[in-house]
């Protein structure tokens, strides 16, 4: 919210504009009965929040987690109208959730969770309304069960009301790829302008899960060295660069790095403050923090992970003039995978796999040359800059549109 | 001053609570009371809203959907500062049983916009109310859920909504909420019938229990829409209306005052304030301790309390307003032997006639005044029948009867339709 008020104050955005995107358009608050394995009938709150539609249908996850609130569905509302304004997408933001626990439900318990909360927000959503994806506890086959409980109610097979569906329902190929590709594609331009080439340019990359491993395999590809990797259990290092498709084999066979033979152990810590040129933090949130900033080592952050980095590390971070790549575009590819998912079932007509790279490669590159663009005429951050774009795109929007009546 | 020792449970409360009362008396599983006790849908809107001096305002506005298991959601919308989700909820509950008691083919529903409609001008509450009406533009319908005017909201405001939810949809839907103009698709009868139904059920109490009409003494507290209407019916059917007040006091006649001078004045003068006719001028808090044979509290909430319900001098009560009688002064009426046939049964006429227009524009076929009198006396004496023949199985009062009369036709619905799987 602050940083919504300093993006506006920057562009000089009007005050009413800045009131109507400092509010969620429509929340909705929903409570629905399971019938749970015992019988017995179990009341569940759950929540879609769609912050704004100004530029299309709305986008944004689904989540069931026990702290899910509306508080927080509203502000993560928020950063996804900005993230699809800022990528250039012709959608707004949203996000919903149910408060559970989804480990302790067994499997049938979650089919007909998801099938109730499906119900309870089904005036709300649809493919030119507000469209779910998946996100925390939510996997493929919840959205398939939610595209199949709106179809089902809606009298028509309606692929597009949800994305990160199974390819063989609608789901798109290269989703599990997306946001590891995007990020290679930042790292690989970053580097292009900065450093002339990503041939060895030494990375460390926390984090081995989709995103961590695929911008590994790509950067690696491009020529980059990564010098570090890690998953929960372990780092490992490698000043001279280590086999990426070696340690993931490895991982594959036993489960996690853990005593990987061929570079060194090193803990999650240190491996953040090694010395590097590009540290990409893909893991969990809040892991640079006021504690390490001063000690990391490289020339720039890329975040990978949802606020990898904490208000305090990002203020030090930029007073010693790292440069940081907000998630906000950094991560981006997700999103973006779903938008080709959004299309594909639109037009009922799939894509290859070269072509989903191929477009997400476009789209997060344009956005990344705005960013760099309005970071050069304005002098501030990167991720100030990205906001700015986001913004703007909106403010402009808003206008065109007015305000109904 | 009137019920300092409810604060600590807010209106939701109140209304789980009244529930739970019910469920537990009729034996019902607890998962019929864990459905019941939560509100289906909460839908919170925020609208820009251009104001007259060229900046933009946000609004904040809820619509509830309790619960549409025996139909769609039916509630008013009202504009207030006051307006809070709490209160909102509770109200959207009410409507639940209240639709129930009545046997309407709907669930119940509240909303309602956080907003000052005295500090706004007519454009502004227009652009408010169209801005709103989109908002919720999914979540509203004939056959979702139908709005109706309520607190500082009337028939023009449920024009604009009609006018903005039929050009949003593209085909023009009168039925989408009521309280409308007659002329763009409203009933006949609307203003009357919240006092008709009132005075239905008074009628059929009389007769039940061999009470000569003619010769019941009545006070009616509060003279809007509703009391007048109770009065004047009443008064033309021959019962001596003994006692009349709005906010200015009222008048006290033993043998029966004039109502439709009274009404005549009231045209004039808008208040009741400064009438001649005979009569004794009264104020309202021993209007309300009259002797009579029924006592009508259409005025406002929580006028019957814990100070003054052992001084009340009538037979019985009949709730014209919505919660005149606060829970302890309810239990204080109970020892007296004090009936109270209470609210969502006797103010079911407003609702009732609600439901008629809906029936109307469905249909597209309207009605005259004689044909929605003669159904909603059928509903109303239906409902008072049913209410009568379970208090008077279970010996219980009014107010539990009618509670589980509505209660239990929501579990049988519930029930077969089926719930959480």
């Amino acid at each position: 919210m602050e940083r919504l008020r300093i993006t506006c104050d920057l562009l000089g955005v009007n005050e009413g504009i800045f009131r109507f995107l400092s509010k969620p358009q429509r929340t909705v608050i929903t409570n629905f009965p399971v019938k749970m394995d015992s019988e017995s009938i179990e009341m569940f709150e759950g929540y879609r929040v769609l912050h704004s539609n100004v530029l299309g249908p709305a986008k944004g996850g689904v989540q069931f987690t026990p702290t899910c609130s509306v508080a927080e569905m509203q502000a993560l509302a928020m950063v996804m109208t900005l993230k699809t304004s800022l990528i250039g997408l012709p959608m707004g933001g949203s996000k919903g959730g149910v408060k559970v626990e989804p480990k302790r439900l067994s499997k049938r318990e979650l089919e007909l969770l998801t099938r109730q909360y499906t119900r309870s927000i089904f005036n709300v959503i649809g493919p030119d309304q507000d469209i779910p994806g998946p996100d925390l506890n939510v996997n493929e086959q919840v959205m398939a069960w939610m595209m199949d409980q709106y179809s089902t109610g809606i009298g028509k097979t309606t692929p597009g009301v949800v994305t990160g569906k199974p390819v063989e329902i609608g789901g798109t190929l290269g989703r599990e790829q997306a946001v590891g590709w995007g990020l290679a594609y930042i790292l690989k331009e970053y580097m292009e302008k900065e450093a002339e080439e990503i041939r060895d340019q030494k990375i460390v990359i926390q984090g081995i899960g989709h995103v961590g491993k695929n911008v590994a395999i790509t950067a690696s590809r491009y020529g980059a060295k990564i010098i570090g990797i890690s998953d929960s259990t372990t780092g490992l290092y490698d000043e001279d660069g280590i086999n990426i498709n070696d340690v993931l084999q490895w991982k594959q066979e036993n489960g996690s790095l853990r005593d990987y033979p061929r570079a060194n152990p090193i803990s999650n810590d240190e491996m953040l403050t090694l010395k590097c040129d590009a540290l990409l933090p893909c893991a969990t949130d809040s892991v640079i923090t006021k504690d390490n900033a001063d000690k990391v080592q490289c020339r720039v952050i890329i975040e990978g992970a949802n606020q990898p980095t904490t208000l305090d590390a990002d203020r030090i971070i930029d007073e010693r003039g790292i440069s940081l790549i907000p998630d906000i575009i950094a991560n981006a590819g997700g999103v973006t995978a779903s938008y080709f998912e959004w299309i594909q079932d639109l037009s009922s007509l799939h894509w290859d796999i070269d072509r989903v790279n191929r477009e997400l490669g476009k789209i997060i590159l344009t956005a990344f040359e705005k960013i760099v663009q309005m970071k050069r005429e304005n002098a501030v951050s990167y991720r100030q800059a990205a906001h700015m774009v986001a913004v703007k795109r909106l403010a402009t929007a808003i206008q065109y549109r007015g305000f109904y009546p | 001053m009137a019920c300092e020792s409810q604060k600590t449970s807010s209106p939701y409360e109140n209304a789980v609570a009244q529930l739970k009362q019910a469920c537990d008396y009729l034996g019902f599983s607890d998962d019929v009371f864990k459905y019941l006790s939560k509100p289906m849908r909460i839908v919170e809107v925020n609208c820009p809203v251009l104001m007259d001096n060229g900046s933009i305002e946000m609004f904040e506005g809820f619509r509830v959907l309790h619960n549409n298991v025996r139909g769609p959601g039916k509630g008013g919308i009202r504009y207030s500062p006051n307006v809070d989700m709490d209160e909102v909820m509770a109200l959207a509950m009410w409507m639940t049983w209240k639709c129930a008691v009545v046997d309407l083919p709907y669930g119940g529903s509240k909303g309602g916009i956080k907003c000052d409609p005295s500090k706004m001008s007519a454009k502004e509450i227009e652009r408010l109310t169209r801005r709103f009406t989109s908002s919720i533009i999914n979540v509203i319908g004939p056959d979702i859920d139908i709005p109706a005017p309520d607190m500082n909201t009337d028939a023009q405001t449920m024009a604009y909504m009609f006018d903005t939810y039929s050009m949003g949809i593209g085909k023009t839907t009168p039925g989408v909420v009521t309280g409308k103009p007659v002329e763009i698709g409203g009933s006949l009868g609307r203003t009357q019938a919240t006092g008709r139904g009132i005075s239905y059920i008074l009628r059929e109490f009389a007769r039940r229990e061999q009470l000569n009409l003619p010769e019941q003494k009545v006070v009616i507290q509060g003279f809007g829409n509703v009391g007048s209407w109770t009065a004047k019916t009443l008064f033309d059917w021959g019962a001596k209306v003994i006692g009349v007040s709005d906010v200015t006091g009222g008048y006290y006649n033993p043998d029966g005052l004039d109502i439709d001078g009274l009404l005549d004045h009231v045209k004039a003068r808008s208040t009741l304030d400064g009438w001649t006719g005979a009569g004794d001028p009264v104020d309202n808090e021993h209007l309300l301790q009259l002797d009579c044979d029924f006592l009508l509290p259409c005025a406002m909430e929580n006028q019957i309390t814990r100070d003054n319900a052992s001084l009340l001098q009538c037979k019985r009560v009949i709730e014209g307003a919505n919660g005149p009688t606060t829970p302890e002064a309810d239990a204080i009426l109970e020892e007296r032997g004090i009936d109270v046939i209470p609210d969502i049964l006797a103010n079911a006429g407003g609702v009732t006639c609600s439901y008629f227009e809906w029936v109307q524009d469905l249909q597209s076929q309207f009605w005259d005044l004689e044909q929605v009198n003669k159904e909603l006396e059928r509903i109303m004496l239906a409902a008072f029948d049913a209410v009568y023949t379970m208090k008077h199985e279970k010996n219980i009062s009014y107010r539990l009867a009618t509670y589980l009369i509505a209660v239990n036709r929501i579990a049988k619905a519930v029930e077969y339709r089926g719930v959480g799987s």
